[in-house]
């Protein structure tokens, strides 16, 4: 009789499982849920924002030392849900080979290039038993040269694709159903409506209103191309309108 | 390949014979979405279904069906990571050979050098096979082919053939559709008919993707705007 699961072995490295599937692989993605973080991203007509929860879980912690939102160059953002271990590894080696990138090449790496590097590194990882997937969903923000404000999600199976909005994390599911209502017509958000929505989408699927210390944004505009990570203030502008417009 | 840890490898023979990491990844193709491929008489077409996870899914940043060489189209059934690793060593071996012969690669032998990677893949340490099924349409001095390659590294020339999620219904409609001979235009039509038959919703042209390659031997993947042409004219 054939050996059933691999000798069990099946859960613990990435071999297949007798229905076919990675079980290593399911299990990243549980531990980006675990995670406790929901992360949202929309993309507008000429701009794109994300926003994730900032949770400081001990009070003598230095605030601005914990942070999901990472600048990979000047033009290109990376916002990672999960492991933090693990994305400030992804976040390191991915900001490595976009200055190897600038270099070899003579010009900016763009966003989708990025996003299927950091894919194809991922799937690396569900093939070889010697190195676990990383517990980290990416998405990557940047404006193409070509094709506009772009935004890609990575997850842990190598998977990568591009994005109108998109959610991560905890509430993933039901962020991504408040989204697809909003996007339904194919609306074509200017900056303000592109930033309020994913905070707005954040607040209404985890039923809090946030202060501007509780949520990190970032932010990449068509007129200017850098990558931002938006202050308190700016925060607090955008939170103000949201509810001011309710 | 691998760390030394893992210098043995992970596709072991059962106490039947059977490699049984290899009928999982086969399991694995099993449920991916459907695809096809349909040799005529003056060319090849391949097509797959093309489901997103949402509709926030920017549909135009992803393309399933890939050119290996400009004379050699690929489809997959599986894992799409795993089918990317596949398209990038394929591409890499087709220059490789162009850059010692000064000609381009037979479809023929593209397929081979793929399936070598990928039987590599079941006996090499501390690795898994890949989780796809490739159909590879070309068209070089030997006039069209299609092969279907394997996870375990075995491959066929098919006149036609389907994988993924609705195999037995899309083999059986092709098994009688299929004529020796046929026309181009002719085999798109009945690769989109092949894919109607198990689609669940209704088919655009953005939810299927069509690659075609005849005489001129170039491959092309058409646009969503053709395929709807076709979609129309098959109703």
């Amino acid at each position: 009789m054939s050996r059933g699961s691999g000798g069990g072995y099946d859960r613990h490295i990435t071999i297949f499982s007798p229905e076919g599937r990675l079980y290593q692989v399911e299990y990243a993605f549980k531990a980006v849920k675990a995670a406790g973080v929901t992360s949202i991203g929309v993309r507008g007509k000429d701009s794109v924002c994300v926003v994730t929860q900032k949770k400081v879980p001990d009070k003598l912690l230095d605030q601005t030392s914990v942070t999901l939102l990472f600048p990979i160059t000047k033009y290109l953002g990376l916002l990672a849900t999960g492991i933090t271990a693990d994305a400030r590894t992804l976040v390191q080696q991915a900001r490595n080979e976009a200055a190897e990138f600038r270099f070899r090449y003579g010009y900016e790496m763009p966003v989708d290039v990025l996003a299927r590097w950091i894919a194809d590194k991922s799937q690396v990882y569900t093939q070889h038993a010697y190195m676990r997937p990383l517990g980290v969903v990416a998405m990557i923000l940047g404006i193409d040269e070509e094709k506009g404000p772009q935004l890609f999600k990575c997850d842990p199976a190598g998977h990568f694709f591009g994005h109108k909005a998109t959610s991560a994390g905890g509430k993933e599911q039901e962020a991504i159903n408040f989204l697809e209502k909003k996007m339904k017509n194919d609306p074509k958000f200017t900056y303000d409506e592109t930033v309020q929505t994913a905070i707005s989408a954040l607040q209404s699927v985890l039923q809090e209103d946030f202060k501007a210390s509780e949520i990190e944004v970032g932010v990449v505009r068509e007129e200017d191309k850098l990558f931002k990570v938006l202050s308190t203030d700016e925060i607090d502008e955008h939170l103000t309108a949201i509810s001011e417009r309710d | 390949m691998g760390d030394s840890q893992y210098s043995f490898s992970l596709t072991t023979f059962s106490p039947s014979g059977k490699l049984v990491q290899i009928e999982h990844a086969l399991t694995a193709v099993g449920s991916g979405q459907t695809s096809l491929g349909i040799k005529a008489a003056n060319g090849v077409v391949i097509a797959t279904e093309k489901k997103l996870p949402s509709i926030l899914v920017d549909e135009t940043s992803v393309q399933k069906i890939q050119s290996l060489t400009p004379n050699i189209g690929v489809v997959y059934s599986g894992m799409g990571p795993d089918s990317r690793v596949l398209v990038r060593k394929s591409r890499k071996q087709a220059e490789q050979y162009y850059r010692l012969y000064k000609e381009p690669i037979p479809v023929t032998q593209l397929v081979r050098e793929t399936a070598t990677v990928m039987q590599e893949f079941t006996q090499s340490g501390g690795v898994r096979p890949f989780g796809v099924s490739l159909l590879v349409a070309g068209y070089d001095d030997k006039g069209p082919q299609l092969y279907q390659v394997d996870p375990s590294g075995s491959y066929f020339s098919w006149k036609a053939s389907a994988m993924g999620k609705n195999v037995s219904n899309a083999k059986a409609f092709l098994e009688k559709r299929y004529t020796e001979g046929v026309e181009l235009d002719d085999a798109v039509h009945t690769a989109i008919l092949t894919l109607k038959e198990g689609f669940e919703g209704q088919i655009t042209g953005k939810n299927i993707e069509i690659g075609v390659i005849g005489s001129d031997r170039i491959f092309r993947v058409l646009s969503s705007s053709e395929v709807e042409d076709y979609l129309q004219e098959v109703e």
